[in-house]
């Protein structure tokens, strides 16, 4: 653990990718076209657990498309030089903290948009503080979970569709835990009912990273 | 030979749409098995399963090893 | 010879498991009362039984709740079928749920419309004399399960094999990317292959068993989640070693995948379940007894263990006969190419 390079490298990723606007334009682009897609064909009137669902799905989806370019912007030359540089552990400890943060923004955005075109009937009831932990959450453990998927997909140099293939199993048992919690938040669950769900997708989320921590350093060495 | 090679195919069609039939034929098939049979027939089903199952393994593993067997005498 | 010993073992624990999971007899018990919904008044019961031995003069009434109802007469029409006319009374306390039948019974079988304040005592029948056989080898005969109990000693044992034989490639995939040898990437790839076999046999069958049991071949369930995981977990592995052409890489990449999403398989078998109080329908989760709380369930187990121990023993030995296979194979490769 060093992290003073671990801060180091975060830094650099955030200039990188200021420096690519249009990446962050392509995701928040494809959030909106998924939720007018889901405006146009569901028309209002939706019970809580389409909602639920359907919200899910689309940012499940998007971040999919988000995380698969978490390691192919770089080529091969610039990797190489990274890597000898720095410590393959500090680069994927301050690549998931990157993603997280990246996932944590695009999921609050994503339930801005659908709220904004899909309504927001279904969040009346909600314990709001609660359903947006749970959206942060959520949007967090996909980050951590695909991060370290997103970097064998690159390796084994084949983008999107192997990344889909590996990423959805290891995704779904999150993503069945969190809609859940999420759902229960909208019904208004209290907390100490549904505090465990939160619990688990914590735990769900440490030990990836600390998995991620381990692997990474194998999947470098050529 | 290539009759050969879809006979075990083929018997494992005849072996599911067997099973299928003997599950949902006529109409109240499941009274009928809950109060007579005792649904016997899911058991043998499953039985059935499991074996065609292994034999379906013994027949790739014999088509790997007759494929070997060809390369050695080469 | 000594190598032959566990395989032999394996044999015979399938086949004695197999065999007495097709023999011993279901217990007794009732699987069938019409009509189910009875008012004050003459009412005439329908009940089945399954492997019952009913006869003249079979001790037969109604219950709960400490009161009885008694039959105004009862006929015997085989061993497994009898007519009970019953006159039942008005001003019941409580639904008389349960009926009687010899020496077997089913409870929530009835629901009685017309309820007061209670009735007077039994009118001469009754609970009779407990009934203990000692040598009562029999299976439990569950409600909707009945005979289908008998695929537990089938079907249950295919997931334990299958993740006895993911549990060894994820350690051949462990030790793979420890040395960078290739052989251990090679019995980690076959052990995940024999593994999706017995995962593929475990769906089919469970499917069979499902729609026999619950009327539908899939369902929201933790377990069946876990299995359609695992079974797309390895399915990817497969894909993953497909799309790498270059040994040492793939050997690399798929080690690293295989352990990151079997970790993550196990964590989800074991947390989700406790999160989830009701979906499920199996026994032992959803708030479903498990098997073990079933009545005589130790003659379940005397069958299941050896069933269990005996499908691991098979699987193992598919897999060391694929690897054996693949070893001879690349020496046959290095011989052609040296």
């Amino acid at each position: 653990m060093k992290p003073r390079e671990i801060a180091a490298l975060l830094r650099m990723e955030v200039l990188l990718d200021l420096r690519q606007k249009h990446a962050w334009g392509g995701m928040l682009l494809y959030v909106v076209s998924a939720v007018y897609v889901c405006f146009l064909a569901v028309k209002g009137g939706l019970g809580t657990a389409t909602w639920n669902a359907l919200f899910w799905i689309i940012l499940l989806f998007a971040a999919f498309n988000a995380l698969a370019r978490s390691f192919q912007r770089e080529d091969t030359g610039r990797q190489l030089y990274l890597y000898t540089l720095a410590d393959p552990r500090s680069v994927v400890l301050a690549r998931t903290l990157y993603n997280a943060a990246t996932m944590t923004v695009l999921s609050l955005l994503s339930l801005l948009f659908f709220a904004l075109f899909v309504g927001s009937e279904a969040m009346e009831q909600a314990d709001l503080p609660q359903f947006l932990g749970a959206v942060v959450l959520g949007g967090i453990g996909f980050a951590t979970v695909l991060t370290l998927i997103s970097a064998i997909a690159a390796r084994a140099g084949n983008g999107l569709g192997l990344m889909a293939i590996l990423g959805f199993p290891i995704v779904l048992p999150m993503l069945i835990a969190v809609m859940r919690a999420s759902k229960l938040a909208l019904d208004g669950v209290a907390f100490s009912v549904n505090g465990k769900y939160f619990l688990g997708l914590a735990l769900l989320d440490l030990i990836t990273v600390l998995l991620a921590w381990m692997l990474f350093p194998y999947l470098w060495r050529d | 030979m290539r009759t050969i090679r879809r006979a075990p195919a083929f018997l494992l069609g005849m072996l599911m749409t067997g099973a299928t039939f003997a599950q949902g034929s006529a109409p109240g098939w499941l009274e009928e098995q809950l109060y007579h049979s005792g649904k016997i027939n899911t058991v043998i089903a499953v039985v059935t399963v499991i074996i065609a199952g292994i034999g379906l393994w013994l027949f790739r593993m014999d088509r790997r090893i007759a494929r070997m067997e060809a390369r050695t005498k080469k | 010879m000594k190598h032959w010993w566990w395989k032999i073992l394996a044999v015979v624990l399938v086949l004695a498991a197999s065999i007495t999971a097709l023999k011993v007899p279901l217990k007794p018990a009732l699987v069938h009362v019409s009509p189910d919904r009875i008012a004050p008044g003459p009412v005439t019961l329908e009940i089945t039984g399954y492997n019952t031995a009913f006869k003249d003069g079979e001790r037969v009434f109604l219950m709960n709740d400490g009161q009885y109802v008694c039959p105004s007469g009862v006929e015997v029409v085989n061993d497994h079928f009898l007519r009970a006319r019953f006159e039942v009374p008005a001003g019941l306390k409580a639904n008389l749920t349960d009926v009687y039948a010899g020496r077997v019974h089913m409870n929530g079988a009835l629901f009685t419309e017309g309820l007061g304040k209670g009735i007077v005592a039994p009118q001469g029948c009754g609970p009779g004399p407990k009934f203990i056989d000692l040598f009562d080898f029999a299976f439990p005969n569950r409600n909707i399960l009945y005979e289908t109990i008998r695929n537990l000693n089938f079907h249950v044992p295919m997931w334990f094999t299958m993740m006895v034989l993911f549990g060894i490639s994820v350690v051949a995939s462990i030790r793979a990317l420890g040395s960078n040898d290739l052989r251990h990437d090679m019995a980690a790839d076959l052990s995940a292959r024999t593994g999706l076999v017995f995962c593929t046999l475990g769906l089919i069958t469970g499917s069979i068993w499902a729609r026999a049991t619950w009327g539908a071949w899939w369902t929201n369930d933790v377990k069946l989640n876990g299995a359609a995981v695992s079974a797309l977990i390895y399915l990817a592995y497969l894909v993953l070693r497909g799309s790498v052409p270059e040994p040492g890489k793939r050997a690399r990449l798929a080690a690293i995948y295989n352990v990151f999403a079997f970790v993550l398989l196990i964590l989800f078998i074991w947390i989700l379940p406790r999160l989830n109080a009701v979906d499920s329908l199996h026994p032992g989760n959803g708030g479903n007894p498990a098997f073990s709380n079933y009545d005589l369930d130790s003659t379940l187990r005397v069958v299941f263990y050896p069933a269990v121990l005996g499908w691991i023993g098979i699987g193992v030995w598919m897999y060391t006969l694929r690897l054996r296979l693949a070893r001879l194979q690349h020496h046959l490769d290095d011989a052609n190419h040296p």
